[in-house]
């Protein structure tokens, strides 16, 4: 069989823990995530899965203007003992990418446990606390991770496709956990910044990787502030946004609205009360 | 990549039924009735991870239980001295967003049900599905039989309402099986099995419904217990073919006041009440499109939601 497997170089590493995130996600959650920690504990590729037989390979797709093409990479950072994969959800078979991933992690970097991060559509404000769910693979994991605040997830039904990276990693005797922290509705499309802290702050403590937020922190203040004055210029807007605080649900007509007023200003830059036409 | 045995019964030429999802689910649903009536004994299975993604899981307080794969079992049983196996596949192992099996992961699964086949000593295999007609959904729907030899053509033409694709108007003898139920077909044919489809015609109108159809299922099974000469009590199915059936009446008769589709598509499904099966079909192939444009769409399934939007 072909090898999958393409090396840049081969890092020596000494039991390492596994971030996995997806290229896409509500609210930008890993690809950001991924991102900030490159930036911040500087991360090196060192592998990547070739797409043959994973992606369909007939042409590119085109998003925001730019030609993409499906990217696996590991990268790893030596000095804080991590291994990190990127890469985007294959469209063929799954069972076998999940497979490889694993298998690169066990086999040649030795990896002690695993974790994936993805968003999860909820019906909350942004200006509630972030709870970020789990679920582990076995019970040890599990233990060990009290304390950190983390919810235990209840869920019946279509997996997703961290649910069967975990899946594949337990048959392999492999301790994982998924994260799944809450994304306000109305910000899947963009950015959630708060969710992105709150992940990037559950990893600070859990591997003293040391992060510096400053400009994370910087990125919620805009963020905040532009939907803060959305809210005193419209009160429709402020109305929705104070029933999600007060845990109360919104019909699917406000919910448009809502999604669509605080997008118009957070991503597409239109002047409030102006017609965008 | 496998198959699993929980047994290994010891069969005598056997004679194998296999039954996967498809258009109303005619096929299925008749092999899976017949399984049942005869409750035949699961002995076996094929390993789904390379061919199908996991349609189900399940997360108690935090923790990962199971993950649930759609089976393609095998079963046996015998009746009056005829061994019979039944394969049921819950899916077929469409790749990408094709609805029906087709590739190396078809070909595949194709051959792992025939290697089980040929394990036991079985020369003979029936498939079954749909055929897509124009009927009108009150009407008995026929049976379209193709078989993979010439030989059994002589035998076909035994069975009471089926036809053989000669048979069917402005068809000329040719044709297409979409998906496992062909593809079997011409497995079975290139090893030396004899194999038949049995397909129960469905409403073209219906095709894109999101239930089964099981006038057709029906009409399906009758051929197979006068295969097997044996007889069963059909009044359950009889229930689910009426209520089916009102359900329908029901539905279009809501599209029809909600003005969901046009008027002359209810003239177009009316003319076909009242055709005999041997006429040519009542409507054009450019009303039938016509048709079709409006009634896809109102079928057309929303998609499923996993943990991200839990």
């Amino acid at each position: 069989m072909k090898n999958i497997f393409k090396f840049s170089e081969r890092p020596k590493l000494e039991n390492p823990s596994l971030i996995v995130g997806w290229e896409e996600d509500s609210g930008k959650l890993s690809p950001k995530v991924i991102e900030y920690l490159h930036k911040k504990i500087k991360c090196k590729s060192f592998c990547e899965i070739e797409p043959e037989g994973f992606f369909s390979l007939a042409g590119v797709a085109i998003e925001n203007n730019i030609a993409q093409f499906p990217e696996s990479k590991f990268y790893y950072s030596q000095r804080n003992d991590l291994v990190i994969f990127k890469g985007s959800e294959p469209h063929f078979e799954r069972y076998k990418f999940l497979n490889a991933i694993v298998d690169l992690a066990q086999s040649y970097c030795k990896i002690k446990d695993l974790y994936t991060i993805s968003g999860t559509i909820s019906p909350i404000a942004h200006t509630n606390p972030r709870r970020i769910s789990a679920v582990f693979n076995q019970r040890q994991i599990q233990e060990k991770h009290r304390g950190y605040g983390l919810q235990d997830l209840n869920w019946e039904g279509p997996p997703a496709i961290n649910s069967y990276l975990l899946w594949v990693a337990k048959n392999k005797g492999i301790p994982g956990a998924s994260l799944w922290p809450q994304i306000p509705f109305y910000l899947v499309a963009g950015e959630d910044f708060q969710a992105i802290k709150s992940i990037l702050s559950f990893l600070d403590k859990k591997f003293n990787l040391d992060l510096d937020f400053a400009e994370l922190d910087e990125e919620i203040n805009n963020q905040n502030t532009k939907i803060e004055m959305l809210r005193e210029e419209d009160s429709e807007i402020d109305k929705y946004i104070g029933m999600l605080e007060s845990e109360l649900s919104l019909s699917e007509d406000e919910q448009v609205e809502l999604t669509m007023k605080v997008n118009e200003v957070l991503y597409l830059g239109y002047p409030r009360g102006e017609n965008k036409d | 990549m496998g198959i699993i045995f929980y047994k290994e019964p010891e069969l005598k030429n056997p004679i194998m039924f296999c039954g996967w999802p498809g258009i109303g689910n005619i096929g299925i649903s008749a092999i899976e009735s017949l399984r049942g009536v005869l409750k035949a004994q699961e002995f076996g299975e094929i390993e789904p991870w390379d061919f199908f993604n996991p349609r189900k899981v399940t997360i108690e307080k935090g923790l990962l239980k199971d993950l649930e794969f759609p089976g393609s079992k095998f079963y046996y049983q015998r009746i009056r001295n005829q061994d019979l196996i039944f394969f049921i596949g819950q899916e077929q192992p469409a790749e990408g967003r094709i609805r029906y099996a087709e590739g190396k992961k078809a070909y595949k699964i194709a051959n792992l049900v025939l290697d089980v086949a040929e394990k036991f000593g079985c020369r003979r295999v029936y498939t079954s599905g749909a055929a897509v007609t124009q009927i009108h959904h009150t009407v008995k729907p026929r049976v379209w039989a193709v078989p993979n030899r010439q030989s059994l053509i002589e035998e076909i033409q035994k069975y009471e309402n089926t036809i053989l694709m000669s048979g069917i108007e402005g068809r000329s003898s040719q044709g297409t099986i979409a998906g496992l139920n062909g593809l079997l077909l011409g497995v079975a044919k290139k090893r030396g099995l004899d194999a038949i489809c049995l397909m129960g015609e469905i409403p073209y109108y219906l095709q894109g419904a999101p239930w089964p159809y099981p006038r057709g299922s029906k009409s399906v099974l009758e051929v197979l217990t006068k295969i097997l000469d044996v007889k069963f009590d059909l009044s359950q199915l009889d229930e689910l073919v009426k209520t089916v059936e009102e359900n329908i009446e029901e539905f279009l008769e809501s599209l029809y006041t909600a003005e969901a589709i046009p008027p002359q598509v209810r003239d177009e499904i009316e003319k076909l009440r009242y055709a005999r099966p041997t006429e040519p079909g009542p409507i054009t192939k450019e009303e039938q499109n016509e048709m079709m444009k409006h009634l896809d769409e109102l079928f057309r399934e929303g998609g499923r939601q996993d943990e991200k939007h839990f």
